[in-house]
């Protein structure tokens, strides 16, 4: 399948949980593209990621996969074949070793009483070699650092070898350059691998730096979608997040952007 | 980098059989009537060939009461320890098991009211259709506990919390539905107080009746539909969305395997009364030796189950010979110590 095909859809998808969460949301993931998704705190992030995956079911509205199959006729281990998702705290099991922890990504593709093959052995290595966590594969997941649970987490999505990849707050409570080295992966797998990839992310400018697309959310509704530069402009995030920003324009169609915290400070130089 | 294969788990089912055997034959030949070794194989072999020509008194003391009590220890002791697994897979706690969690008590009491009822309307001897009379009533009493204990807990989002107050619902129904049984049985029953005690405790002394059948499949049954499930439980392990997001349908394989463990625990109960501890210690034997995957798991708790409960009931009616203990005793000797253990271990955090 080429570039830029459209992989999942969203099509005016509305959700409630005791008070509306989100409202007529629209949008499409396509292959080769990483898209970002940023938001204040309870602009529905989260959730959008939950209905992807056929987690929840949307109110109303529906999910597309392919531009014909409704996520909602599938069963859960189809999706599992075709969407891998990341999520917020992503489980780990503390005394499984590494190894184990990234092979169970091939369970979608077990038969019900199925056991791993030398080829799901050697997908899972090659999902380890991927995210540089070779030299720990019989480390016990309670033994590795954050980075490093991150990127065992990214490992068993990749082990599912699916289509398309859902981060949600992936890079959040890790060091700067944990979240540099990061997102740097991400770009360049979705690349390698032609994936539709979706990351929802708390940080401006790693996806103002690493996104090919950008939605820009508030209050469960979609404001703003499109390329970085006609998004995240200073009207925008003025408009969702009530502060003055600085933006400023880098080559191949990226942003910088930085808030203004202290405003008599920025006047006075 | 081990990897579970069905070679591994076959080699290991194998080894345990092999133990269990060893230890059936053993205890076969202990008792207050010792029957050589020797002999009781060459009884055992005449029985298999079809040669029942000896006479031998010592062959209605193995046929009648050694050898049906050794295979009713083992079915019980395999379909506690199953269910313990099954029960510390759903709740991801390793101090879940039939027995703390009031489901035991609550098949026990399921099976008192059915006795009392059954004898008000006086089908009281087992027989035609109501064999499966008794394990019925004792699965509704284990479904009717999970049920308590869940409603007793009330809901709570953070995963180990909510498992922690299952445990503590559990223990706190299992107390009080074990005096409601001391009530049931002091207030309907004239004699055999003896009898009714040990039962309550958990024993394998009595006589068992035509419900063993239905008890014996639905164990065996029980087992292969919850071992079906193993993998899916192996990432329910994980917790809910990590499961979810790997393909496992959680609502519905966590509603199965709850019906399934209350059945197996229930039927169980109905003929053995609610034996402690035995799906505590048994899958702890099984992750200390064959680790936490549960498609290696419960093929060997399984036989664990087994094994220690026919040890178990062995020592229990040879230790203080001529008088038999109750089973139950002996299996809360050993668990009471290593639920200690767990805990502890638990709160240090340390696996």
């Amino acid at each position: 399948m080429s570039e830029g095909l459209v992989m999942l859809e969203a099509r005016h998808v509305s959700f409630d949980y005791h008070r509306p969460i989100l409202r007529d949301i629209s949008f499409s993931l396509k292959r080769g593209t990483v898209t970002g998704i940023i938001g204040p705190n309870g602009s529905g992030k989260t959730t959008i990621l939950r209905v992807l995956d056929g987690i929840v079911r949307p109110l109303s509205g529906e999910v597309v996969l392919h531009g014909e199959q409704p996520l909602a006729a599938l069963k859960r281990k189809e999706i599992a074949r075709y969407i891998a998702m990341v999520p917020q705290n992503g489980g780990v099991y503390h005394y499984q070793t590494v190894f184990q922890f990234a092979i169970q990504g091939r369970s979608p593709h077990l038969s019900l009483l199925g056991f791993e093959t030398t080829r799901d052995e050697e997908i899972a290595l090659e999902a380890l070699e991927m995210t540089q966590l070779t030299p720990y594969l019989d480390s016990r997941v309670s033994e590795i650092s954050g980075g490093e649970k991150q990127r065992l987490l990214l490992a068993r999505a990749l082990v599912q070898q699916t289509e398309i990849l859902l981060l949600d707050e992936f890079t959040a409570n890790l060091d700067i350059n944990y979240q540099v080295e990061l997102m740097r992966l991400i770009q360049r797998i979705t690349r390698e691998r032609n994936l539709a990839t979706l990351v929802v992310s708390h940080e401006i400018n790693l996806l103002g730096t690493f996104c090919d697309a950008v939605i820009l959310m508030s209050q469960g509704t979609i404001c703003y979608q499109g390329s970085i530069q006609e998004v995240l402009t200073q009207e925008h995030l003025k408009q969702i997040f009530g502060l003055d920003f600085s933006v400023r324009s880098l080559a191949g169609g990226k942003v910088e952007v930085l808030p203004i915290i202290n405003k008599e400070e920025l006047h006075e130089n | 980098m081990k990897r579970i294969s069905k070679g591994r788990i076959l080699g290991a089912s194998l080894v345990l059989l092999g133990i269990w055997f060893v230890i059936a034959l053993l205890s076969l030949n202990i008792g207050s009537v010792p029957i050589p070794v020797r002999t009781s194989l060459r009884l055992l072999g005449g029985f298999f060939l079809g040669d029942n020509s000896g006479g031998d008194p010592l062959a209605s003391v193995l046929f009648s009461v050694r050898l049906p009590r050794i295979l009713l220890g083992s079915l019980v002791g395999a379909a506690l320890a199953t269910a313990g697994a099954a029960f510390q897979a759903l709740l991801r706690n390793p101090l879940a098991d039939p027995y703390v969690l009031g489901v035991s008590t609550g098949a026990s009491m399921g099976t008192i009211l059915y006795s009392i009822f059954a004898g008000w309307l006086g089908f009281a001897a087992a027989g035609g259709g109501m064999i499966y009379a008794r394990p019925l009533a004792a699965f509704l009493g284990a479904v009717f506990t999970v049920w308590a204990v869940y409603v007793i807990a009330g809901s709570s989002y953070r995963a180990s919390e909510s498992s922690q107050r299952l445990l503590l619902a559990g223990i706190v129904l299992a107390s009080f539905l074990s005096s409601i049984n001391v009530f049931l049985l002091t207030s309907t029953s004239k004699a055999d107080i003896r009898g009714i005690f040990y039962w309550l405790i958990g024993d394998l002394s009595r006589p068992v009746d035509a419900s063993i059948y239905p008890v014996t499949a639905l164990v065996f049954g029980g087992f292969f539909l919850i071992y079906l499930f193993s993998q899916s439980l192996n990432l329910i392990g994980m917790g809910e969305t990590d499961a979810m997001v790997l393909g496992v349908e959680v609502k519905r394989i966590r509603t199965c395997v709850y019906v399934i463990a209350s059945l197996i625990t229930g039927a169980v109960v109905s003929v053995s009364g609610p034996i402690a501890y035995i799906g505590l210690i048994c899958p702890h034997m099984g992750r200390m030796m064959f680790g936490s995957d549960n498609r290696i798991l419960f093929p060997t708790v399984f036989l664990f189950g087994a094994i220690f409960t026919l040890s178990a009931d062995t020592v229990a009616r040879t230790v203080l010979s001529p008088t038999e203990l109750p089973v139950g005793i002996v299996t809360a000797v050993c668990g009471a110590p290593l639920f200690i253990y767990l805990l502890h271990r638990r709160g240090g955090g340390k696996q």
